[in-house]
């Protein structure tokens, strides 16, 4: 066993702003010395607003944008170091929007089945079994496997996109707002499915999202993000009932629970967190 | 109260190549003058197309009917298309959800906020720009004189919302229709969108019509409240009525399925609404919540239930047969 399912050591991505031809180009530090640590079995949420560098630390985790600085550390071992294929066997990803991340042109079964012809795992039997077993796993009914993603609600597509996530059988999943595009009553169903999935096969997650609510829900430790910069991590209820940081306090201020009786926060204006970042 | 708005029985059917797809089917609706009468639900229940029809934006190919759709005495069915472009932007403004999309980008903010006070007060430039710059600043818009000569796209996504609310008070409108408009925002943003919402509805005595699907956000600004399901509204109370007993299983289902800081256990199995809204194209026969429902009987699916008042709250109201049995047997 890894001591660290995932580790980030002073993770940085810059990236450079044209300005035209003849002047200077802006720098500008999306993702700016990022350390990180998730343990084997822990659900990490990373919350921050939009443009923060949330998604930016996800691609390079997931190796999708090379760092600028710094590494990433999966199960012990430098990204990189290994091949591209045996990194997709330890870390999949989930992405927001479920009507956009599926190929329109395949059915469900081939969606499912591709990273297991990928990795060349298996002959055509086992892999449709494995198809059925993992489809059976995250709630989806075997007669969709036919269908294609047009003809499937979203929550039915978010299982499609979980199914495919899992069936390399990866101990961590990289969660990139995976409930904000659907409808809370769907939220619900997909968030339960994680909570028993994490259980069942002992998953690691790293959860993004900037809905507190469900962060809270879900998570083992919170790591807060401003502007490219880590503000704050913690426990979830050093988070939740301590925090310490004027933008962490901003976010839990700014939560809306359905109080009539509360009314609409007065939220603190930027300045006051940007001082203290 | 005066009543601002007034529709009976609406209906938006719209022609697709299945079928006629029945989006809003038969609604009863009425604002009061000043209010914030917020509509809930989730997507496709119906919600925006109903927003659209009383603003007359839908596309030519819908066909609405209603009993009544009353605005301050006029019947907005009946106007022509002239009439109507009078009344819409001078006495219902609406700020919709994508600040990015809703503004022209090709036009300074100042060409755009001053275009319609021009064109139905006749104001001149000079004194539209006046009213521009004095909403700017009553909307949280630094250096307002400053951005009249900017394009949308040097502002950013709050700011952009900013100058969206700014723009629906322009003409003193009497009913504000607010369709999502902070859905695309940051909750800190969000939190502060709204506040500026509820403060200038107040200060202005404007009507306003939230739609959302967000209860964390009908809870803290409504008056009252509209629940819709498959084109109908099945729940409608005032705020404090809806939130502290919700009487319909689905209005009970939305609240039982968000996780609340505070109260609800961390890692405990959340309730949800079991099945999927059904299709809204021909009829639908029965209570459209039955399949999905944890109370629902054979009798469900063969009548189309009406909304039935409670007995102790004219203003509470909720279409299920299972509730309103239980107000006949308290009666």
């Amino acid at each position: 066993m890894p001591d660290y399912a995932l580790e980030l050591s002073n993770l940085s991505r810059h990236f450079y702003l044209k300005n035209g031809a003849f002047k200077e180009p802006t720098l500008l530090k999306a993702v700016d010395g990022i350390s990180l640590r998730i343990r084997p079995g822990e659900t990490l949420g990373l919350v921050g607003e939009s443009g923060c560098g949330k998604s930016t630390l996800a691609k390079m985790i997931l190796g999708l944008l090379e760092p600028t600085d710094g590494d990433v550390l999966v199960n012990d071992k430098v990204r990189g170091a290994s091949s591209r294929l045996a990194m997709a066997r330890q870390l999949q990803p989930i992405f927001q929007d479920p009507y956009s991340s599926l190929n329109p042109r395949k059915t469900i079964e081939k969606i499912i089945r591709l990273p297991l012809q990928l990795h060349k795992v298996g002959d055509s039997n086992s892999q449709r079994k494995a198809v059925k077993e993992i489809s059976d796993l995250v709630g989806l009914p075997e007669r969709l496997l036919k269908q294609y993603p047009g003809q499937l609600s979203g929550g039915q597509r978010q299982r499609v996109a979980i199914a495919r996530a899992l069936i390399l059988r990866p101990s961590i999943l990289v969660c990139d707002e995976p409930t904000s595009a659907l409808d809370v009553s769907v939220q619900a169903q997909i968030l339960n499915l994680l909570m028993d999935l994490k259980k069942e096969l002992n998953l690691t997650y790293l959860f993004i999202s900037h809905n507190l609510g469900v962060v809270e829900h879900l998570v083992d430790r919170v790591a807060v993000m401003y502007r490219g910069k880590l503000v704050e991590q913690g426990t979830r209820e050093e988070i939740f009932h301590h925090a310490k940081h004027p933008y962490t306090q901003a976010l839990l201020s700014s939560v809306l629970t359905p109080d009539p009786a509360l009314g609409v926060p007065e939220v603190l204006d930027s300045s006051s967190w940007d001082k203290a970042s | 109260m005066k009543r601002i708005l007034e529709v009976k029985n609406l209906q938006v059917d719209l022609p697709t190549a299945n079928g006629t797809l029945r989006a809003v089917r038969g609604i009863d609706l009425h604002v009061n003058q000043g209010e914030m009468l917020c509509i809930v639900g989730e997507s496709g229940c119906g919600k925006s197309m109903t927003s659209m029809a009383l603003m007359g934006l839908l596309p030519k190919r819908a066909a609405i009917t209603a009993e009544a759709m009353e605005f301050d005495g006029m019947d907005l069915l009946s106007l022509s298309k002239k009439e109507r472009n009078q009344v819409r932007g001078m006495r219902m403004s609406m700020i919709f959800q994508e600040p990015m999309t809703s503004l022209n980008p090709s036009y300074t903010l100042g060409n755009q906020l001053c275009e319609g006070i021009i064109k139905h007060k006749g104001l001149s430039r000079e004194k539209a720009k006046e009213r521009a710059v004095y909403l700017l600043e009553r909307a949280g818009v630094p250096y307002p004189e400053k951005r009249l000569n900017q394009y949308p796209h040097q502002l950013s996504g709050g700011l952009r919302q900013r100058v969206m609310i700014a723009m629906a008070l322009m003409c003193e409108p009497d009913l504000i229709i607010a369709d999502e408009p902070t859905t695309a925002l940051d909750v800190t943003i969000q939190a502060q969108i709204l506040r500026l919402i509820r403060e200038l509805q107040q200060e202005f005595g404007t009507a306003v019509i939230f739609i959302t699907h967000d209860l964390g956000v009908v809870a803290r600004i409504a008056d009252r409240v509209a629940v819709m399901y498959a084109g109908q509204v099945v729940e409608t109370a005032s705020a404090e009525a809806l939130f502290a007993n919700p009487l319909h299983p689905y209005t009970q289902g939305l609240l039982n399925c968000i996780p609340i800081p505070g109260k609800t256990k961390p890692g405990s199995h959340l309730a949800s609404i079991p099945g999927v809204v059904p299709s809204l194209i021909g009829e639908l026969k029965g209570c459209a919540f039955e399949n999905r429902c944890s109370v629902s009987t054979s009798e469900c699916r063969r009548r189309t239930p009406n909304l039935a008042i409670k007995p102790s709250s004219a203003d509470h109201q909720v279409r299920c047969p299972e509730v309103s049995l239980s107000f006949q047997e308290a009666v």
